[in-house]
């Protein structure tokens, strides 16, 4: 906003000559256009027309009343709203305060002579910064959870790590955390707006324990914590910026200016030369800005793994007896009481890790809303007090950490090339996917039986014939949570897209097509195969189809088995008595096989016999993955 | 004189109205629990998969209920310790029944436990667990009562019981 509609301020002796040597001056130096600038107001160059415009909505963010569009602009009026004294409040301060970071590039470009350009003290700014105390900035990647295949899709904040801080103590840190502000409680409403930019996206500071406890233990998602390597002078800067944000919004967009995307915008003002969001220009997945800070040379000094609470809990589990198992689940059902002979009986540290994980276990389903008995919150104080008596140290087994991080798996985006036959006819294919794992890409850095796959094109070109659309898939997931003793989940899928098959006219047209299924999943041969079985229903609308639709149930069923590292195999059957407009029981079963040739190349192989519209027919297909 | 007098008559009170200020505003300084509940359920999953947000609405309650504790984001440091005990009491409880872990380390680094005192500090906590946490819904100026007074209790650790 312009200086005139700042309430209460006074400007202190201003001094139009000096201000008109500093404007000169910048105009001799280009500050306007230097990158130093540019990133600060954030300023990004326009689709279509010449110049830039800023991402911030905010007014209060521009000094000039031309500031989001003209860079020059700002900067002069940014260094004519130095002189304006405003009385700090929780509420208020002086622009020289609110600007901080402006204030500090600039001075030391130009050199404020500070009689003639009085320097503020920033009381509120000071107090704040001393209450963070940095030392140092970690990007903090919360990554997925097993049942919960959204959580794949990542977020990241940023903490501040503190000068009396130890591993001991990063809780006690402070994180800024980027998220569309609002109180909306409806998912759908939620993800509608959000997709749209319905809602302002603003930067919050909030202690690390809270981030933890709404990630690590209510989520269950594992968190990545990736050490920055910046200067004391880089975490100022990148503090000062946060500082200017505070109070500034971003319409937020979930696929581009999402949380990830503006944190990166915050850490490259860190050095004038680190340019990370240029990439991401159509949208952002978190993470790769997380591969966009560790691909920087010299940027990620650590990383350092914190498994979520459920996690740990398998971890250990799979470290115990049979019997001890079976206690720990006895005592989280309250089928045996933790005064028992047979838990006694146990040597010490058996019987505290016996009563750990049984505890938080049932945290754990308290948390995720499906306790097993009417009142966890007395069973869990009964199981505390029980440990409490007991004089062993803590039985946590050391942390496993994954074999590969979220940064270190394949690329998200994916194309194919490949060639096939289907019904006795061949083709070439070419498969396109921008985002971002399904059941059969190598698991390493993300969930195994968890698949998002987002707009998803295949096309086909037969051999005499033309080049057509074989599928074009926008949204299918597919999660397929192992069921043991302990962690039940439902498996499901929704898949919505249009697809060819074929129909009792005769032709194969590509027909709109809404799936969903439900059912269970059970690891077996200790891990390395995955069998599930699901209820399944669909749609499908197109007009060669008797009645333009037709509507199904069915179910299907499968094994994922991991015959070796590199090679995966999916064997599957699955029917769809289609019972209302057209009438059909399409149904096929088949073998896809992928074999890793490296962390970004593959090859498919995949045969099936399936049989729709009552034909039954053939189809193989050899493909070529890369992913980029 | 008479200046003199009220003076130190203010001066005399002021630390104990601090106190009692401080006693009665812990329950108003909270981080709050209501929104802390897990979003089970897979249409939250479907929306979380494609939009990536469930957990921004809980960020915006958080930030809307502390006013008076924290000032920019930041807990004023009077009320560091109270505020970590109140967003995380089931960890606390659950450390102090193990005798050691991250959240009772901070919690020691908070009142300024020296290293050679952490031993004791985590024994008296862990022996007296119950008397802390009698559950772990249980409020924060309990705790801090509780903790203070066990603390007390012991010749090592009664120093830092004026800490917080």
């Amino acid at each position: 906003m312009s200086l005139l509609l700042l309430q209460g301020a006074a400007l202190a002796a201003s001094d139009p000559a000096y201000l008109a040597e500093l404007a000169a001056k910048s105009r001799a130096l280009k500050l306007a256009e230097r990158p130093e600038w540019l990133k600060l107001l954030h300023y990004v160059p326009n689709a279509l027309a010449p110049g830039v415009h800023s991402l911030v909505d905010s007014p209060n963010f521009f000094n000039a009343a031309d500031g989001r569009t003209h860079p020059q602009s700002e900067l002069e009026a940014t260094l004519a709203a130095f002189y304006a004294q405003v009385e700090e409040t929780p509420e208020r301060q002086s622009p020289q305060c609110a600007f901080i970071a402006r204030r500090a590039w600039l001075d030391a470009e130009l050199g404020f002579d500070p009689k003639r350009l009085p320097r503020q003290d920033c009381k509120r700014y000071r107090e704040w910064y001393a209450a963070l105390n940095p030392k140092g900035l970690t990007l903090v990647f919360a990554s997925a959870y097993l049942n919960n295949p959204s959580s794949m899709y990542g977020h990241t904040l940023l903490r501040v790590d503190a000068r009396d801080q130890d591993e001991r103590t990063r809780l006690l840190a402070y994180t800024i955390n980027y998220a569309a502000a609002t109180d909306e409680t409806s998912g759908l409403v939620f993800a509608v707006r959000g997709l749209l930019g319905g809602y302002p996206g603003t930067f919050s500071v909030l202690p690390y324990y809270l981030k933890v406890r709404e990630y690590s233990d209510l989520e269950n998602r594992d968190l990545w914590e990736y050490e920055l390597a910046f200067t004391p002078g880089e975490v100022e800067r990148v503090l000062m910026h946060a500082w200017e944000l505070r109070p500034a919004y971003f319409e937020y967009f979930f696929f581009d200016e999402n949380c990830s995307y503006h944190l990166l915008r915050l850490l490259q003002v860190a050095r004038p030369e680190l340019d990370l969001a240029a990439p991401f220009r159509w949208w952002a997945l978190p993470s790769d800005t997380v591969r966009a800070v560790t691909g920087h040379p010299g940027l990620t000094a650590k990383v350092v793994y914190r498994p979520a609470n459920a996690t740990l809990i398998g971890q250990r589990l799979a470290g115990m007896s049979d019997k001890e198992r079976s206690l720990t689940k006895e005592l989280s059902l309250r089928s045996l009481s933790a005064s028992d002979s047979r838990l006694a009986a146990l040597p010490e540290d058996r019987a505290a890790a016996v009563l750990e994980t049984s505890h938080d276990y049932v945290s754990y389903r308290r948390a995720i809303g499906k306790s097993d008995v009417p009142d966890p919150a007395e069973l869990a104080r009964e199981l505390r007090v029980a440990r409490s008596r007991v004089p062993a140290p803590d039985q946590a087994p050391g942390v496993t950490q994954p074999a590969a991080r979220p940064d270190q798996g394949h690329a998200s985006a994916r194309s194919a090339l490949g060639a096939g036959r289907l019904a006795g006819r061949d083709f070439y294919e070419l498969r396109m996917r921008p985002a971002y794992h399904d059941i059969l890409d190598a698991d390493e850095g993300y969930v195994r039986g968890a698949q998002i796959e987002f707009f998803s094109l295949a096309l086909r070109h037969y051999r005499g014939g033309s080049t057509e659309v074989e599928s074009f898939i926008p949204l299918d997931i597919l999660s397929l949570s192992p069921r043991d003793e302990f962690f039940q989940s439902w498996s499901w899928r929704i898949a919505a897209g249009w697809r060819r098959a074929f129909v009792r006219e005769g032709g194969r047209p590509l027909a709109g097509t809404v799936e969903g299924g439900m059912g269970g999943a059970w690891p077996a041969a200790g891990g390395r195969l995955l069998l599930y079985a699901m209820l399944d229903a669909g749609t499908r609308l197109h007009s060669d189809l008797e009645d333009d639709y037709a509507l199904g149930a069915g179910g299907r069923g499968g094994a994922l088995f991991d015959a070796s590292p590199r090679w995966r195999m999916h064997a599957y059957a699955r029917a769809l008595r289609q019972f209302l407009g057209e009438h059909d029981t399409p149904a096929g079963l088949g073998l896809e096989n992928r074999f890793s040739l490296g962390r970004d190349l593959a090859l498919r192989v995949d045969v099936a016999r399936s049989r729709e519209a009552g034909r039954s027919f053939n189809a193989a297909s050899i493909s070529l993955l890369l992913y980029h | 004189m008479k200046k003199l007098v009220m003076a130190v008559s203010v001066l005399a009170v002021f630390p104990v109205a601090a106190m009692a200020a401080g006693e009665n505003n812990i329950g108003a300084c909270g981080w709050g629990s209501k929104v802390f509940e897990g979003q089970g359920g897979i249409a939250p999953q479907v929306l979380g998969a494609t939009t990536n947000g469930t957990s921004g609405n809980q960020t915006f309650a958080i930030t809307s209920g502390t006013s008076g504790c924290t000032q920019d984001g930041a807990v004023s440091s009077n009320w560091r310790t109270a505020m970590f005990i109140d967003g995380n009491k089931q960890k606390l409880a659950r450390d102090m029944s193990v005798g050691s872990g991250e959240a009772l380390d901070s919690l020691a680094h908070l009142i300024g436990v020296d290293t050679q005192d952490r031993a004791a500090f985590n024994r008296v906590a862990k022996d007296n667990l119950e008397r802390i946490f009698p559950s772990d819904e249980v409020a924060t100026q309990q705790v801090v009562v509780a903790l203070r007074e066990v603390m007390g209790a012991d010749a090592r650790l009664a120093r830092y019981t004026a800490a917080f």
